[in-house]
């Protein structure tokens, strides 16, 4: 189907003209695998009211609307700022109490199998239902939201969707009010980059527009797919294989406290009534619930955390679980020099540190950049 | 959030038989901890004395790199360690240290200065087990009649009785193999024992795998438990694990579940 030999023999003629595609037969056939982006939208069965353009208005201004705090403290847009690419530049937000993760970015959220650092939700409205409830975050109540809701701004758009807020269970309500949230985020999609202009061009054949794309960065994904070997965690089109890690990161909370990461996800999803797998999936056939119906406890999952999307990633700084690596080039180095006396001889047999040089670094931190729409 | 209650704290520390304890209370021998050098910066002595004592661990067998983490916890809480020696200065040795000749100072060093059960927890895999460090090692151990906690494969552990017959061998992990090839190498040694620290397939959703509960009904005196604190940070799963062990244990016979709690590990150390 493609004629991997003829486009690379073409590079000589390109090369006179444009800058060079560098990329091996092998590694074009690994970077088609990024995209195409953005993916089609689907919406989820789980979830009546997914795609629903009021419910995605509703949803939107429930989302920046302090109404959902007991106390009108917060807005879920507090700890993630539509402006700053819906996270926050600080390593932890400042809930009630300094909160333990970094607020990860809500964007390119739909279809995932996992959601959260830990993986506490197997679908989008569930997850936005933690934060709502946390007594660190917003730390209201199903009833109290439902008494608020019900004599608010918010009621005429709900029932025309839901029904009669009188007849729900409070409890409904607020499965509703997650579905709404949930068909909002599912909008928030970063579009198209240069590294997309680059890959699309490549599945073209069109070697010449692939050719502008910065022989840096080209070198920056070679590594990224080689010597680096980033690929295996951060894969297909979101960058990511939504599963959970130890990427060697500390994870003290206090002096005697720690973040259990995937151990405590798991331990909430699997006595979690909001999963795929219950009563509040709006899907018949539980499309989905395979997972958390098969999903194990592992002693590894004790400190590892989800692998995040590498889209738009340039502007979501700090990194990693808990922020503590405030820009890429901190990313690059922690994985440079990581500290393997960390990890079980048995653990995440891929990790070995990279050991690039300064003009490596910079040609994978070039890389990265690409997948955003930031231009340098 | 990971913490047991006093009341086991308490009836774990008073030493009350396993039988009059309700089966969440079972005590836990732990034969798998390391206390290296970060850890005994992040998490000090005390602290960790606490963190056993509340997860209702009797004993646990302890090695660490370097070795002063042991002697460090010996002294915290000498009626729970049992120490072990490890020929590691620092855990990033485990791949190299059966190269470097300067290990046999280091155990001998030790050794002279101070008591222990057991030798490990030490990596070596294949032929491993013929270079002249493993060799002197095991020569060290047969001269005190020490246990060999190792970690690797079969094939290292037939050249371990290879060397020394009548070695008493604490096989970590049970070398990462399936219940049948564990069950082999028990029927191959009688001084064998398993470890299945870092395993979680004996049971899932709480449901114990029928090919390790045939395991350990065909060796009941043979496995036992460990939490494996290979990072700092390790030390807060010790609590869950010893929960998640009376979990799947207590689907077990009562005998059999104290075998592997705390019984089988005590039989180990008073074999010698």
């Amino acid at each position: 189907m493609r004629h991997w030999a003829v486009l690379v023999a073409m590079v000589v003629q390109v090369s006179a003209v444009h800058g060079e595609v560098l990329l091996s037969e092998a590694e074009i056939s690994q970077t088609l695998s990024f995209g195409p982006w953005p993916p089609s939208l689907e919406t989820d069965p789980s979830n009546r009211v997914s795609g629903d353009s009021r419910a995605i208005a509703l949803g939107g201004a429930l989302f920046r609307d302090p109404i959902l705090s007991v106390d009108g403290a917060f807005s879920c847009a507090s700890c993630h700022l539509p402006e700053n690419a819906f996270t926050i530049p600080q390593a932890r937000a400042l809930g009630r109490a300094m909160l333990d993760r970094n607020s990860p970015s809500l964007r390119n959220l739909a279809g995932l199998r996992w959601y959260g650092w830990g993986g506490k939700s197997d679908n989008l409205w569930a997850a936005s239902l933690h934060p709502i409830l946390d007594e660190l975050e917003m730390a209201n109540t199903a009833e109290n939201w439902k008494d608020v809701l019900q004599g608010g701004l918010y009621s005429r758009g709900y029932e025309a969707l839901f029904g009669p807020l009188a007849a729900q269970p409070p409890e409904q309500v607020l499965v509703n009010t997650g579905k709404l949230l949930a068909a909002y985020q599912e909008t928030l999609v970063t579009a198209p980059t240069a590294f997309d202009a680059f890959r699309d061009a490549l599945e073209r054949g069109d070697l010449v527009a692939a050719a502008s794309y910065p022989e840096t960065a080209q070198q920056g994904l070679q590594l990224f797919l080689g010597e680096g070997n980033c690929v295996f965690c951060h894969s297909g089109p979101r960058f990511s294989n939504n599963e959970f890690h130890d990427a060697g990161v500390p994870y003290f909370l206090s002096e005697t406290e720690v973040d259990p990461g995937r151990f405590a996800g798991l331990q909430t999803l699997l006595s979690s009534p909001y999963t795929l797998n219950g009563i509040w999936s709006d899907d018949s056939q539980k499309g989905g619930a395979w997972a958390v119906q098969s999903v194990r406890q592992s002693h590894a999952d004790f400190g590892t955390f989800r692998t995040p999307s590498l889209r738009g990633v340039a502007e979501t700084m700090p990194y990693m679980h808990d922020g503590s690596l405030k820009d890429l080039n901190a990313v690059i180095r922690h994985y440079n020099e990581i500290d393997l006396d960390r990890m079980h001889a048995d653990g995440e047999a891929v990790l070995s540190p990279l050991e690039l040089s300064e003009r490596q670094i910079a040609s994978l931190v070039a890389f990265l950049k690409t997948l955003s729409e930031i231009r340098e | 959030m990971f913490r047991m209650s006093i009341l086991l704290a308490a009836l774990a520390a008073s030493g009350a038989a396993a039988e009059d304890l309700p089966i969440e209370n079972r005590p836990i021998f732990d034969a798998h901890i390391h206390y290296s050098h970060d850890a005994v910066i992040q998490v000090p002595p005390e602290q960790v004395a606490k963190i056993l004592r509340d997860a209702g661990v009797r004993k646990a067998l302890v090695s660490s790199s370097d070795d002063n983490g042991t002697q460090l916890l010996m002294a915290a809480a000498p009626d729970i360690i049992v120490p072990a020696l490890r020929p590691y200065r620092r855990r990033g040795e485990l791949n190299t240290w059966m190269h470097d000749e300067t290990v046999i100072d280091y155990l001998e060093a030790n050794l002279a200065k101070n008591t222990y059960e057991a030798i490990g927890e030490f990596h070596a895999y294949g032929s491993d087990i013929k270079t002249p460090v493993i060799q002197r090692m095991i020569e060290l151990a047969r001269a005190r009649n020490l246990i060999l906690h190792h970690h690797g494969d079969r094939a290292a552990l037939d050249l371990i009785f290879d060397s020394w017959p009548e070695a008493r061998v604490l096989w970590a992990h049970s070398g990462f193999e399936d219940p049948a090839s564990v069950v082999d190498a028990l029927d191959s040694y009688p001084s064998l024992w398993a470890d299945l620290a870092f395993r979680s397939e004996m049971a899932s959703r709480g449901r114990i795998n029928p090919n390790w509960k045939a395991a350990f009904e065909q060796h009941p005196e043979r496995f036992m438990v460990g939490t494996d604190t290979f990072a700092p940070e390790r030390w807060y799963y010790v609590g869950p694990h010893a929960d998640f062990s009376r979990e799947w244990l207590s689907q077990l016979s009562p005998e059999i579940a104290d075998n592997i709690a705390f019984a089988n590990a005590e039989r180990m150390l008073a074999s010698k």
